[in-house]
């Protein structure tokens, strides 16, 4: 009789850790959403940077025009997406001896997945790569091809529809980016809005 | 008179003396801060692109069955020209012809560890006795540049990029012993160990296997004109070893043998080289620019 109490207790036991480990899981996966609607199909979001800057120590590079598209689409409840274009112009540095000559991405499209970290949403890109060569008579860097790879995870702020990466973001979500091996910080703040079939719908992420 | 003459020629020496000193002075490069690496650099020479200076402080170099640890800092110091297509610059030659730095390091085990005693002819282990009588049993490795150093070539992508050959060195192992004389080579000029270092994993044959290098951590110096990698490791375990030659003096034909069986195999796969430290590069003219700014 003792025995029975027991396999039901360790049942349930097993049962309640299942459970845990299921809304874990749930929570962990959130799911694109227009309009506080779950996202049929797919859609494109497009966005320019408000701000973005990419630092390898000592030098820091920043784009006046850092856009992105981002096809997006829900898959088994979960939020997923492809970074298919990121074109970047009007880039200079912080030191007047390096100019950016040719910057461009790499071998995209980028797959991302919306996560959850302490219940904030996030969404990770993975697969980054972005090729920068810099020119100068006296930059350090003049004629070596600086290719910044990795993955970056960003916060999902659904108030005001942007996505911010900084150090703390890309920490959350355990992501970093490398350029000359070495581990860099990128700083930038991306509005979110739907191109395709939910222009001018709210867009969240839950 | 002969007063007021030797009081002339005084002067003038003093003045010849003065130009002398001066000329010199101006010769010689009046670089500043961390610039002062590249004292070395033909930054002059049209044809340089970059300056180089690359201290490997620690590693190890195993040829055969024999493994010596880099306990001595070895620098390579230069220029590098135009990246060609392969993204390899040509290294242009230290000013001071000092391209590669000869330190000296220990080999583990000592003379006995290269000609043991046991297994040699009478005559040797009587050299030997007399060797170790007069504690002169150490013997250094030492790394020397087998060609000249337009033979280097050096990709600064593939070094930072953590792929492909990063640095294309020819050297020669020096083996130092009074009993060894003093030709005692592993390579030549003409048969060098061709390393082809990478920071990136290699592909060597059986039975080494994968090793893997490492970029390091970049870090950019002097408001961009100067990149310093710490941590950079080099490595590539892919090479081949020609015999050791010429060691032991009069006695080679009997000394030699005895250092290649010790050595073991060292056709590719059986050797290994992983040189770690920091590399340095700035533009030439960034490092001209330095040195005309500080006259």
């Amino acid at each position: 009789m003792r025995t029975k109490a027991t396999a039901i207790g360790t049942a349930l036991a097993a049962l309640a850790v299942l459970c845990a480990l299921f809304a874990t899981s749930a929570s962990a996966a959130p799911a694109w959403k227009f309009e506080a609607k779950s996202l049929e199909g797919s859609e494109v979001v497009v966005g320019a940077a408000v701000e973005s800057s990419l630092t390898i120590p000592g030098l820091t590079t920043k784009c006046e025009n850092f856009l992105y598209k981002l096809t997006i689409k829900n898959e088994g409840g979960t939020g997923k997406g492809e970074v298919t274009e990121l074109p970047l112009y009007n880039c200079t540095t912080d030191t007047p001896v390096c100019a950016v000559s040719k910057i461009g991405a790499e071998k995209l499209p980028w797959p991302s997945h919306l996560t959850t970290v302490s219940t904030s949403p996030y969404i990770v890109i993975e697969g980054v790569k972005v090729g920068i060569l810099y020119s100068g008579k006296e930059c350090a860097l003049s004629e070596t091809l600086v290719t910044v790879s990795g993955s970056a995870g960003g916060l999902i702020d659904n108030s005001k529809e942007t996505a911010t990466f900084n150090e703390s973001t890309l920490s959350a979500t355990g992501t970093s980016l490398k350029a000359l091996s070495t581990k860099i910080q990128w700083n930038g703040v991306f509005p979110t809005e739907a191109f395709q079939w939910h222009r001018e719908q709210a867009i969240s992420v839950s | 008179m002969q007063k007021h003459r030797t009081r002339v020629v005084c002067s003038a020496l003093l003045a010849v003396a003065l130009a002398a000193l001066g000329l010199a002075g101006s010769a010689q490069a009046k670089l500043t801060g961390e610039f002062t690496k590249f004292a070395q650099c033909p930054y002059k020479n049209e044809e340089v692109r970059k300056c180089i200076d690359a201290v490997t402080e620690s590693g190890e170099v195993i040829l055969g069955n024999k493994k010596v640890p880099i306990e001595k800092p070895v620098t390579l110091q230069g220029g590098a020209g135009p990246v060609n297509e392969e993204e390899f610059g040509k290294f242009y030659a230290a000013t001071n012809g000092i391209t590669l730095s000869k330190a000296q390091q220990n080999v583990p085990g000592g003379l006995l560890g290269i000609v043991p005693d046991a297994s040699s002819p009478a005559l040797v282990k009587l050299l030997i006795k007399f060797f170790l009588e007069n504690s002169l049993t150490g013997v250094n490795s030492t790394l020397e540049l087998a060609k000249t150093a337009s033979d280097i070539s050096i990709s600064e992508s593939h070094l930072a990029g953590e792929e492909g050959i990063a640095l294309k060195l020819p050297v020669k192992v020096h083996l130092e012993n009074p009993f060894l004389g003093k030709n005692c080579y592993v390579g030549s000029s003409s048969s060098p160990l061709s390393w082809n270092l990478t920071t990136g994993t290699t592909s060597p044959p059986k039975p080494n296997t994968s090793i893997s290098g490492a970029g390091g951590e970049g870090e950019l110096l002097e408001k961009g004109r100067i990149i310093r990698i710490k941590n950079n490791k080099l490595v590539d375990n892919a090479w081949s070893a020609p015999t050791a030659a010429g060691c032991g003096g009069i006695l080679s034909f009997l000394v030699t043998p005895i250092i290649n069986a010790q050595l073991g195999t060292t056709t590719a796969g059986h050797n290994t080289a992983i040189l770690k430290g920091t590399v340095m590069s700035a533009s030439s003219f960034a490092v001209q620019t330095n040195d005309s700014e500080n006259p």
